[in-house]
């Protein structure tokens, strides 16, 4: 009896229910899809290297995927007290009819049941057959092929779902069957005819409020911008609670200050429908502002991930090409102890262990990094053109640093391995090298300025008024943030620093048949009992850094997505959720318009334009803060690379376009056919 | 005198062919402009019908119903739209007043609709509002005033807009005595100040005393016809309980 009634009930409402099972039925299957991730390597050709990429990405998307599921469970939860509130009256019928409320809860507890069900089936379905795209994507982004193509089903990520979905059910039932225990039969026949008291009941307050936000939200703005990312302390702090403070304040005395703006300008005013609808948002503004509040947030979170994340993903790829012109760079730190011998010649001590570095390699260079007890802090940079891209506290910390010096011989020979250009210096001249643009435009104005070096009581003057850009050797992104370039005789009184080995490969060389081979002749084993002495602490391949690269771009993106598209449905859906309930409770005003001979048209328009600003509102002012926000975050990414923010920029307005979009319209049209159907 | 309301024939069927119910059936009458006519009938004798099909709320199955020259059976939604906010004035039993808005914006509402020249509203909501005795509730929202109060916004709602006919649904329904008093006499000074034509629903007595002439009906037919003519309103009121009685009395018989 309980059970037809419920599934009765469910398909009977299955229209107020739409846009919530999509919902979930768009949760379920980005959360199966991403934890597919796994199962898919059964089609990928990767290396050892990919693998252990892919396997950092499986690992990243099983953490976030605890948060993901806390967040689409607030949503649920949320969802279902709305629902409950919708269908007050039927519920209060059945409580006059004598219904337990032990029973009512049977039935509430068991509809939730069949929507999980459905949405579950539903949604598990749609992953299975997307995560099949999503491996095609993933092959891509891996720069890697597909063996061929096969139908691929993760059991894991199915029984994830499974659970975690079933744990937040079993909550939202928990839930519902408090809420119901707590209703009164009176309010359940009454609601809907109650009018929400008004927290701010004069409108000079709000007027007051309003300025007081803005000028929170311009105190958190210059903060930020200010302090940057980088430095967690009290200005950042700061800038993240009046941030917060400022959007609640926001959203608590818009639609007042608005109303009063308005108001003012009687012509605008008594336009159209324009009072009626700043009415309607002003009456149920302090139950909204919360919520209001928290999408605003999460949209700017939205915003954030999609465009940084995927800028951040581009960055560490992009840079890529510049940071590695060696095929090959053995780097072996000597001052790090002083337990440590210097190797002198890297390649000869290869080829004293029987490693034929000639076999593989077209040709090599040494490069020897030394320090003298000149500091960065002895050029006395510009601050301020530093302070573009550093906080104070890593100026200081920069300023500490011995500035590590080679030979004029070392940068010709690394400089030829690149077919770039060789320099000639003066016995009393110097250069500076650096590939790090943050530090360019100090170094360069000091080269212009000054451009003298005290070096071990030697006078030196700079050979040209700007620094060379050659990138040393092969790392996984830029790294040479100023390194003096000195006459060869200049070296012997200096302290040995680090030896870099660059190498280039013949053509046609199986790279990891040579690592290999260092691999068995410098085998820990052997190293650790001192049997032998391994003339490099680090290699770097280019080919490596290139695979990781395209790793960690694929880690950095899905998880951008995964994060960005949880939080755009969850927001959109909370919002097109309260604006339905709410298009429920005010058929009625909407039907005494069309009464007063409001035409069809116009009401519509009224309704259009009442769901849009409750759904702009607050992505208008996420918009602002994700502009401030990103501008901020892009310092931190620029210091990796360049950014492409318009492409990302777009990326995000198209995702938001189709699905935050989407959402306001299905709203919209739900709404208008609820009310039009109350008219007849 | 000339003719604002003219309903011939009107009849309102529900219900399919097996099973018929004749709301309204074959009802014809006429109201004169600045006349304050009532209809008496006892629940289900289908008073509120047909004051919904002269509303054109609702549409009549047969018959014509000519507003001020207009024939509204032969109207389309979008000119009924028109016809209904340019022509008439509505006044609920349960107010219908808008609880965001103050008295004074439920009332600018009306003529927001009708697209008045922003100049002309605060001048027409006030001289109604002193005509109605409201002024000092202009600012008052809704619940902060008293079931009176708001009777006498919606009817100033309902005249702001100087409407051809104003319908009146029970107005004094969800009334105390003293207000339904205060309204009655605000609808006698509408009707002979502003020469304001009312059509009433009700089935109260007293209220009915204070119209001009009272129509009874009963199951969907024009059962009486009462004018008031030199009569006091007591006088008019004891006809009316009379013709109350009759009406009722017919039901005893059926007992």
């Amino acid at each position: 009896m309980f059970f037809k009634l419920a599934l009765k009930n469910v398909t009977k409402s299955i229209r107020d229910y739409t846009i919530y099972f999509l919902t979930m039925t768009f949760g379920v299957c980005l959360f199966y899809m991403f934890n597919s991730i796994d199962s898919q390597k059964a089609m990928l050709n990767i290396s050892a290297v990919q693998n252990k990429s892919m396997e950092m990405l499986t690992q990243s998307i099983g953490y976030v995927s605890i948060f993901i599921s806390v967040i689409l469970g607030f949503l649920i939860v949320y969802a279902n007290r709305f629902l409950i509130r919708r269908r007050k009256k039927e519920l209060g019928i059945y409580m006059t009819l004598g219904m337990e409320k032990g029973k009512i809860s049977r039935i509430v507890v068991l509809e939730t049941f069949f929507i999980g069900v459905f949405a579950l089936a539903m949604g598990l379905v749609v992953g299975i057959f997307a995560s099949q795209w999503l491996s095609v994507v993933t092959a891509k982004m891996f720069e890697v092929s597909m063996k061929a193509f096969q139908f691929t089903f993760s059991f894991n990520a199915f029984y994830k779902t499974l659970l975690y979905f079933g744990i937040i059910f079993l909550i939202v039932m928990i839930f519902n069957t408090i809420s119901i225990s707590k209703l009164k039969l009176i309010d359940l026949l009454t609601d809907g005819k109650k009018n929400e008291k008004l927290k701010i009941k004069r409108l000079w307050i709000s007027v007051v409020l309003f300025l007081v936000s803005v000028v929170c939200l311009g105190a958190a703005y210059y903060f930020i911008n200010k302090n940057g990312m980088l430095e967690v302390n009290g200005m950042f702090t700061a800038s993240i609670v009046l941030g917060c403070v400022g959007t609640l304040l926001f959203f608590l005395s818009l639609s007042g200050f608005l109303l009063r703006v308005v108001q003012a300008n009687k012509r605008l005013y008594y336009k159209n429908m324009n009072m009626f609808i700043l009415r309607q948002i002003n009456s149920k503004i302090n139950t909204t502002f919360v919520s209001m509040s928290v999408i605003c947030i999460m949209l700017l979170v939205t915003i954030g991930t999609l465009s940084t994340g995927m800028g951040l993903a581009d960055v560490l790829t992009k840079g890529v090409k510049e940071s590695t012109p060696y095929d090959l760079t053995f780097s072996y730190e000597y001052q790090r102890d002083n337990t440590k011998t210097p190797i002198n010649d890297i390649a000869k001590k290869m080829e004293d262990d029987k490693i034929d570095l000639g076999r593989y390699a077209r040709e090599y260079a040494q490069l020897n990094y030394y320090s003298s007890d000149l500091k960065y802090g002895d050029f006395h940079f510009d601050d301020s053109l530093l302070r573009q891209y550093f906080g104070y506290d890593q100026i200081k910390l920069v300023n500490k640093y011995p500035m590590p010096i080679i030979s004029l011989t070392d940068y010709n020979r690394a400089a030829k391995m690149q077919g770039k250009p060789e320099i000639s210096l003066k016995d009393d001249e110097f250069a500076v090298n650096c590939t790090l643009y943050q530090f360019q435009p100090a170094i360069e104005s000091f080269l212009k300025n000054s451009g003298k070096i005290v070096l071990n009581g030697k006078q030196l003057t700079t050979a040209g008024k700007t620094a060379y850009r050659t990138a040393l050797q092969t790392s996984m992104s830029q790294t040479d943030s100023g390194t003096l370039i000195v006459p060869d005789a200049m070296i012997n009184s200096l302290s040995l620093q680090t030896e870099v080995l660059n190498v280039n490969y013949k053509v046609g060389v199986n790279e990891q048949e040579l690592l290999q081979k260092l691999e068995t002749v410098y085998s820990e084993d052997a190293v650790e009992s001192g049997k032998i002495v391994r003339p490099y602490d680090m290699e770097l391949s280019r080919a490596l850094i290139f695979e990781q690269g395209a790793g960690l771009k694929t880690v950095v993106s899905y998880l951008a997505i995964y994060i960005g598209l949880v939080f755009l449905i969850t927001s959109a859906a909370v919002l097109a959720l309260q604006q339905l309930s709410e298009a429920s409770d005010n058929a009625e005003r909407y039907g005494l318009l069309q009464k007063l001979g409001a035409e069809e048209s116009m009401v519509n328009r009224a309704l259009f334009s009442q769901i849009a600003i409750y759904f702009f509102i607050p992505l208008s002012l996420a918009i602002v803060h994700s502009y401030v926000g990103i501008r901020v975050a892009n310092n931190v990414v620029q210091m990796l690379g360049h950014l492409d923010i318009m492409g990302n920029t777009l990326f995000t307005a198209m995702i938001f376009l189709v699905i935050y979009g989407g959402y306001f319209l299905a709203t919209y049209f739900g709404s208008r056919s609820m009310i039009h159907q109350r008219q007849n | 005198m000339q003719k604002i309301l003219t309903v011939e024939h009107v009849e309102k069927y529900y219900g399919n062919k097996g099973n018929l119910t004749k709301a309204v059936d074959d009802i014809s009458f006429e109201v004169e402009k600045g006349e304050f006519v009532g209809i008496m009938g006892a629940s289900g004798s289908g008073k509120t019908t047909l004051l919904n099909c002269i509303s054109t709320i609702d549409s009549a199955t047969a018959g014509h119903i000519v507003i001020d020259g207009m024939d509204i059976t032969k109207l389309n939604s979008r000119k009924l739209s028109k016809f209904r906010r340019e022509q008439l004035g509505f006044i609920f039993q349960d107010f219908n007043l808008l609880d965001t808005l103050t008295a004074f914006e439920n009332i600018a509402l009306a003529l927001t609709i009708v697209k008045t020249p922003v100049g002309e509203i605060d001048v027409r909501v006030h001289q109604v509002a002193k005509e109605l005795e409201i002024e000092d509730v202009l600012k008052k929202y809704p619940y902060q005033m008293s079931g009176g109060q708001k009777q006498r916004v919606a009817s100033a709602r309902a005249i702001v807009t100087r409407p051809a006919l104003i319908l009146a649904d029970e107005p004094t329904g969800a009334l105390d005595s003293k207000s339904s008093r205060m309204l009655l006499e605000s609808f006698e000074t509408l009707n002979s100040n502003l020469q304001a034509t009312i059509l009433m629903v009700t089935h109260d007595a007293f209220t009915a005393s204070y119209c001009h002439r009272i129509l009874f009906i009963k199951d969907g037919r024009i059962f009486n016809e009462l004018v008031r003519g030199e009569d006091t309103r007591r006088q008019f009121f004891n006809k009316i309980i009379e013709v109350v009685t009759l009406l009722g009395g017919d039901n005893s018989n059926v007992l």
